[in-house]
C-alpha cells in the first residue's frame, strides 16, 4: 500500500514537474476550446452588411430607413448610391437598397414605388435572406399605410429536441472527449518511454508486484482526467457560458469510464509496439481519424453517408454522445445501454490484450 | 556457505549464444568480480542471477534459495544496480530513495544511505541534474536501500572519470567492511585487481580463468612484462631469440616481452639495440597484470 501511494506520488511529481507534459495535457485542450469557441461562438447568428442609399428627403424614406436599421440581422451602412454599389462590387456589402428620390411624393399620391435592391448574384444565401426580409418589411409597411387589417399571421414557437444547442455547446463535450482520448493514448507514450529507458526494469528486481505499478499508473491517469474535466467545464462556463446541466457525480463517472477506455487502449498499443517511435506511429493512426470522424466536433448529419459506418466503429463516438447528454443536455444518439455496452466492451478487450502483451522492458 | 551458486548457465538470443555454460560459486562476504570485454556475457549473467531473465538451461541458487520458488524472498534480500537502468527524471535524490525503499519490507534509513554514497548535499536535487558519477552513486545507494546481504553491481564505474571511479571503489570497500557479498562486473582490470577477492575472467560467454588476481597472474605468468614500442625496428624473430624471453605479444603500437630472467633479457635487448642503432625510448618493465592474463588467454586486450 505504501509503495502504491508513493508510486502515485512519484507519477504526479514526474508529471507536474515536467512543463512540456503539463502543457500538452492542460493547455492544449484549452487552446482548442478558445480557438474553436472563437470560431463558432457567434451563436449561429447571421449578420449582413447592407448598404443604404437614401435619395429622398421626405418623411417616408426616413421611416423606412429607421425600420431597416431596426432589423437585427442588418448592419446598415449609409451613403450615396455610387459609393454603395462600388462597395458591393468589392464584396464589402452583401446588398444595397436604394430609397429613390421620388419615394415620399409618389407614396402621398398612392402611386406604387419599387425599391431597387442590388445584390451579389453569386451569394445565394444573401439573396434569399435579404430579399425575403425586404419583402416582409415592405408588405408590413404597405399594410399599415393602407390600413388593411392583417388576417393571418404566424406565431413563432421554437421547439427543439433537448436544450437549445449552440455550436459551442456541441463542441465542448467533444473537446473533453478528445482530451480523454489523448490522455489515455499519449499517456502511454510516457510509459513506453520510461520502459525503454529501463526505469521499470530495475523495479523487476525488487519485490514490488507488477499490478501495483500498473494500478498507480492508471490512478494518476484518472486523476488527471478529472482535473482536465474541471478545467474544461469551468472555462466553457466562464468564457462561453456553457452551462453544465447534468449531475457532477455522473459526469465524473463518465469521465473515469472514458479515461479507462483509452488508457486500456493505450496499454494495449504499448504492448504491441516495441519502441517509442512505433507506439507514436500506431497512436497517431488511431487517434487522428478518431478525432475527426467520430462526430465529436460535428453532428452526424454533417458526415457524408459513406463515413457513417466508420463513425459507429469508433469508441470516441459513444463517449462523445454520453458526455454531450450529461454536460449540455443534448439528445441521445444511441441508447444508454448501447453506449455503455460498446465502451465497456472496448475496455475489456483492450485490457485483456494489454495484459497479454505487457512487457516490463 | 555460498551466496551464489550457479551451474551450467546457458542463454542464447537467436543465433547468438550470450552465455555458454557458466558455473559460479560465490562465497558469503566475498567481493567477486566478473571481468571481460563488452559483449562477453557479463550483463546477461547478472540479469539471470537476479531473476530478470530466465536462463535457457542451468540451475541457480541465491542465498541458498531457489529463484523459481522463492523469488520474492530472494528479491527482498538482494540489492541490484543495473548497467542501463534509468531513474525518474523529475524526482529528487531523496524522493527516489524513499520510493525505492517502499518496495521492500525492511530498509535502511535514507540519511544513512546518503552519507554512505556522499550525496547529502544533493538530497533535494532532481536526478536529471546530477552528474554521471553522482547518478551512479545514487544507483549504488538504491541497490543498498534494503540493506540486502548480497549486492549485484553491473559495471558500476563504466563511463566515469578516474576520480568518480575511486569514490565508488571506496563505497564498495565499505560494503566489504559491512560484511556484504558483492558480485560485480567490470571491464577495467585495475578495478578487478584492486577490489575483488576473486575474479572470473569471461570471454564469449565462458569463464576462461578463475581465482584471486594474484593467483591468476602467478598461474599464467612466472614472467615479468617488458614493453617497448612496436616501431622500434626489432622484429619478432629477433626478440624471441633474446635470453629469458618465454613468449612475445604484439598489440597495435606495442610489443610485450614476457621474461623469466629480466636482467638477462634486458641486457641482451640493450646489446641488440646498440648493435642495430635502435633507440629504446619508452622501454618499460612491469609486473604482469590481469590484462596480460586476458591477452595471453584470448590474444586480445579487454578494451579495444
Amino acid at each position: 500500500m505504501k509503495a502504491y501511494l508513493l508510486l502515485v506520488l512519484a507519477n504526479i511529481r514526474e508529471f507536474s514537474r515536467d512543463l512540456m507534459t503539463l502543457f500538452w495535457f492542460l493547455a492544449f485542450p484549452l487552446i482548442f476550446i478558445l480557438l474553436f469557441g472563437a470560431i463558432f461562438s457567434g451563436n449561429g447568428d447571421l449578420e449582413f452588411q447592407v448598404g443604404l442609399a437614401v435619395e429622398d428627403q421626405g418623411p417616408a424614406a426616413a421611416g423606412i430607413a429607421e425600420a431597416m436599421k431596426a432589423v437585427p440581422i442588418f448592419q446598415i451602412t449609409q451613403g450615396d448610391r455610387e459609393a454603395m454599389l462600388a462597395a458591393l462590387k468589392e464584396g464589402k456589402l452583401r446588398a444595397v437598397i436604394v430609397l429613390p428620390e421620388d419615394l415620399s411624393a409618389a407614396m402621398m399620391v398612392g402611386q406604387r414605388v419599387d425599391l431597387p435592391v442590388y445584390y451579389d448574384a453569386a451569394q445565394q444565401t444573401s439573396r434569399e435572406i435579404v430579399l425575403s426580409v425586404m419583402k416582409d418589411m415592405t408588405a408590413e409597411l404597405d399594410r399599415r399605410l393602407t390600413g388593411r387589417p392583417q388576417l393571418i399571421g404566424i406565431q413563432a414557437e421554437p421547439i427543439q429536441a433537448g436544450r437549445k444547442m449552440r455550436d459551442i455547446d456541441y463542441l465542448l463535450p467533444g473537446i473533453l472527449s478528445m482530451s480523454l482520448m489523448q490522455l489515455g493514448l499519449f499517456g502511454t507514450f510516457n510509459f513506453v518511454s520510461m520502459r525503454q529507458r529501463k526505469v521499470f526494469k530495475r523495479f523487476g528486481a525488487t519485490p514490488l508486484p507488477k499490478w501495483t505499478l500498473l494500478a498507480a499508473e492508471i490512478t494518476v491517469r484518472l486523476m488527471i482526467a478529472v482535473i482536465q474535466t474541471l478545467v474544461i467545464v469551468f472555462v466553457g462556463r466562464l468564457v462561453f457560458d456553457v452551462q453544465m446541466v447534468g449531475n457532477w457525480a455522473v459526469l465524473i463517472a463518465l469521465v473515469m469510464l472514458g479515461a479507462t477506455v483509452f488508457v486500456s487502449m493505450g496499454y494495449m498499443i504499448a504492448g504491441f509496439a516495441k519502441t517509442e517511435d512505433g507506439v507514436q506511429g500506431i497512436i497517431q493512426t488511431v487517434q487522428f481519424p478518431m478525432m475527426f470522424l467520430s462526430g465529436i466536433f460535428f453532428p452526424v448529419e454533417f458526415m457524408p453517408a459513406f463515413l457513417r459506418p466508420v463513425m459507429t466503429a469508433m469508441p470516441l463516438s459513444y463517449l462523445g454522445d454520453l458526455l454531450r447528454q450529461e454536460m449540455v443536455g443534448a439528445s441521445a444518439m444511441h441508447s444508454l445501454a448501447v453506449n455503455l455496452g460498446v465502451l465497456g466492451g472496448f475496455t475489456l478487450v483492450s485490457l485483456a490484450l494489454a495484459v497479454r502483451f505487457f512487457r516490463w522492458e | 556457505m555460498y551466496a551464489i551458486e550457479a551451474t551450467g548457465l546457458y542463454k542464447r538470443y537467436g543465433e547468438v549464444i550470450a552465455v555458454n555454460g557458466i558455473d559460479l560459486a560465490v562465497k558469503q562476504g566475498e567481493i567477486f568480480g566478473m571481468l571481460g570485454p563488452n559483449g562477453a556475457g557479463k550483463t546477461t549473467t547478472t540479469e539471470m542471477l537476479v531473476g530478470l531473465r530466465q536462463p535457457d538451461a542451468g540451475v541457480v541458487k541465491i542465498l541458498s534459495m531457489d529463484p523459481k520458488k522463492e523469488g520474492a524472498a530472494i528479491k527482498a534480500r538482494i540489492g541490484v544496480q543495473l548497467q542501463t537502468s534509468a531513474l525518474f527524471n523529475h524526482l529528487t535524490v531523496r524522493e527516489t530513495l524513499v520510493l525505492m525503499a517502499s518496495f521492500f519490507p525492511r530498509c535502511r534509513p535514507v540519511d544513512e544511505l546518503l552519507n554512505l554514497v556522499d550525496l547529502q548535499e544533493k538530497a533535494n536535487v532532481q536526478t536529471r541534474h546530477l552528474s554521471g558519477g553522482q547518478q551512479q552513486r545514487l544507483q549504488v545507494a538504491l541497490a543498498m536501500v534494503n540493506d540486502g546481504d548480497l549486492l549485484f553491481l553491473d559495471e558500476p564505474t563504466t563511463g566515469l572519470d578516474p576520480q568518480a571511479r575511486r569514490r565508488l571503489w571506496d563505497i564498495i570497500e565499505k560494503m566489504r567492511e559491512e560484511g556484504k557479498t558483492v558480485f560485480l562486473t567490470t571491464h577495467y582490470m585495475e578495478e578487478a585487481e584492486k577490489l575483488c577477492d576473486r575474479v572470473a575472467v569471461i570471454d564469449h560467454g565462458q569463464i576462461i580463468a578463475l581465482g584471486s588476481p594474484d593467483e591468476l597472474i602467478a598461474a599464467h605468468f612466472g614472467e615479468t612484462a617488458i614493453e617497448l614500442p612496436a616501431f622500434s625496428g626489432l622484429d619478432d624473430h629477433m626478440l624471441a631469440q633474446l635470453a629469458g624471453v618465454s613468449h612475445i605479444q604484439r598489440q597495435n603500437s606495442q610489443v610485450t616481452l614476457y621474461s623469466t630472467a629480466v636482467p638477462a633479457t634486458v641486457g641482451a635487448l640493450l646489446e641488440l639495440a646498440q648493435k642495430l642503432g635502435v633507440s629504446l625510448e619508452n622501454l618499460m618493465i612491469r609486473r604482469a597484470t590481469l590484462e596480460d592474463v586476458f591477452l595471453k588467454l584470448t590474444g586480445r586486450r579487454i578494451r579495444e
